[in-house]
């Protein structure tokens, strides 16, 4: 390893960050600088290109911009009310029920558009209002709302866990989607217990109950969009389709859902929904393509194997080794995306991690929990931003509150990794 | 009269764009379906499907930097000033040009120019992938447009 390749690429890199460049181009100027100081010459910057342009040439990659307009088409029918009502039919009468209520919709909601900030805005924008109403401060509201959005990222399908998959070398899409289920839901629980005792300190109202017949209704009227859940993970667990296929089968369905069924959507609207969907994934793509051509980069100077050589040097007990990762990780989550973060830690610690005997699937569970936390913290906390702004308050005054539900999420995050069988075992009932 | 070309700019890609989910969509949904219901896998989907896929990555990242919503930090101090942010800014905006000049205009036309010059060609549909590669360059063109414009009408807005 060259030293002075690994400062450029660093330096250039925060550098360039620093000064506004989009996270997607400064990952790719750094990997130029870096690369061109090795080998100063025109097919260094071609294969530059072509690791961009190759990295999306995928089939499993596929899945991502379905998942994206099947979230699209859903997000434009009133899909966030119905989980609401029916999350309220469910946790409602608890202590603190709008909380729970909140909690729920968003891990529902997020798990069903696979998209951390659109759960945000629609539930977000909703419960706020809804909550103050009923005497709970708008930052505590925005803080549940915020962290409880970055779940459905754990919990399948997951457009993270595609690209980990991809950034693996092929772990599979399946096992680790059957891998979210039980840490994704233990996030959810220990979130949950926060609000709960925080909402009965403060003496927040405990919600109404609703009838037998009310609660029917709304169960029937939320059961067509978490349908699509059934479906979608049904069909790749029982190895019927694979993601991509089932990702296509979910715009097939949730296009007849809000077109025919709910008339939400016109054909009027689609051209714009196809906009949206190709700008969502190019953003994702270019990302991708920056992050592959970096990844590339690091290979060429060698950077894993030395990483994992100093590493390995501090320690060879599984734990230290996993918590030094983690620490490293918190700390690139609250700088960078978690796309790109997947894409370039992957194949620096996975070797390594694989060598001290871990699962690659309880990995990929741990690296996005981890990361989850980062995209509710400054200064690159897209869920943060957006949760702050539909609950009209400043993220100053999210802190306070915010603070005892990292808390939380960290002790999941322990849990998870100190116990793998709450990845692994899952996966395994299913023959992975 | 600026403004009026990049927002026909713009307007083109988005058409373009729609186009390409359109056949993306039509392709996959048609892959699944001959899969299961004819019972035979139709072969050239897949291949399209992916390069489907870079198509849309790229011009949809084209697009995206026309319409400046790829993600940036904004960690810069406030007490920074006019002045400097100005000029950062147009550093920023340099920085993205150069780097679509140099790997996607210069770095792609030379890909696009060697593989035909070793005739590579797609494994099922026989397409030169010289075709697939030619919209880094083009893509890069767009962006190095896009970026310079908003250096300069950034001046506009300050003064």
């Amino acid at each position: 390893m060259q030293y002075t390749e690994v400062l450029i690429l660093v330096i250039s890199f925060v550098v360039l960050l620093g000064i506004r460049v989009p996270v997607a181009y400064s990952i790719g100027i750094a990997s130029t600088l870096t690369i061109l100081v090795s080998i100063p010459s025109l097919p260094a910057l071609a294969t530059l290109a072509q690791r961009m342009a190759t990295a999306l040439d995928s089939f499993a990659l596929l899945a991502i911009p379905f998942f994206i307009l099947a979230g699209q088409l859903m997000n434009r029918g009133g899909i966030a009310t119905r989980l609401i009502d029916l999350a309220k039919v469910i946790v409602g009468p608890l202590p603190g029920g709008l909380a729970f209520v909140n909690i729920i919709s968003c891990m529902l909601f997020g798990a069903i558009s696979g998209s951390a900030v659109a759960a945000a805005s629609a539930i977000g924008g909703f419960m706020t209002g809804k909550m103050e109403k009923e005497g709970y401060s708008r930052p505590f509201s925005a803080a549940i709302n915020i962290t409880s959005s970055t779940i459905g990222l754990i919990i399948p399908p997951s457009n993270v866990l595609i690209v980990y998959s991809l950034a693996s070398g092929g772990v599979s899409i399946s096992a680790l989607f059957l891998a979210g289920y039980i840490p994704g839901m233990m996030v959810g629980l220990s979130l949950m217990i926060v609000a709960g005792s925080w909402s009965y300190f403060k003496k927040y109202p405990v919600g109404e109950k609703s009838s037998l017949k009310n609660a029917l209704i709304k169960t029937w009227r939320a059961f067509p969009s978490l349908l699509l859940l059934v479906i979608v993970m049904g069909g790749i667990v029982a190895g019927i389709f694979t993601a991509t296929e089932a990702s296509a089968i979910a715009v097939v369905y949730t296009a007849i859902l809000s077109m025919m069924v709910y008339k939400e959507v016109k054909w009027r609207d689609i051209p714009e929904i196809f906009v949206d969907t190709a700008k969502t994934t190019a953003i994702v793509m270019l990302l991708i393509g920056t992050s592959m051509g970096m990844s590339w980069v690091m290979s060429y100077e060698n950077i894993p194997q030395e990483v994992s050589n100093v590493l390995l040097g501090i320690s060879d007990d599984r734990i230290v080794v996993l918590i030094i990762i983690n620490l490293i990780l918190l700390g690139v989550g609250i700088f960078m995306d978690m796309t790109p973060a997947i894409l370039i830690f992957t194949p620096i610690f996975l070797p390594l991690v694989k060598q001290l005997g871990l699962d690659p699937v309880h990995f990929g569970i741990i690296m996005v929990l981890n990361l989850c936390i980062g995209l509710c913290t400054p200064p690159v906390g897209s869920v943060l931003f957006v949760g702050v702004g539909v609950a009209k308050t400043t993220v100053q005054k999210v802190i306070k509150p915010l603070l005892p539900l990292f808390i939380a999420m960290l002790v999941a995050l322990v849990l998870i990794i100190y116990l793998p069988e709450l990845s692994l075992w899952l996966p395994r009932q299913f023959g992975f | 009269m600026l403004n009026s070309l990049k927002n026909k700019l713009l307007k083109i890609l988005e058409y373009l764009l729609v186009g390409l989910v359109a056949l993306m969509t039509i392709d996959v949904i048609w892959q699944v379906a001959s899969r299961y219901l004819l019972g035979s896998p139709s072969n050239f989907t897949d291949e399209l499907a992916g390069f489907l896929l870079i198509w849309v990555g790229l011009f949809g990242a084209a697009y995206a930097t026309g319409k400046d919503v790829h993600v940036s930090l904004d960690i810069l101090p406030a007490s920074l000033g006019r002045r400097k942010r100005f000029y950062l800014h147009i550093v920023a905006q340099m920085m993205v040009a150069l780097f679509a000049l140099s790997v996607m205009v210069i770095g792609g036309i030379h890909l696009v120019y060697l593989t035909f010059l070793l005739e590579q060609k797609s494994a099922s549909l026989q397409i030169p992938l010289g075709y697939v590669y030619a919209s880094i360059p083009i893509c890069g063109l767009f962006i190095i447009y896009f970026s310079v414009h908003s250096a300069i009408t950034y001046k506009m807005e300050v003064s």
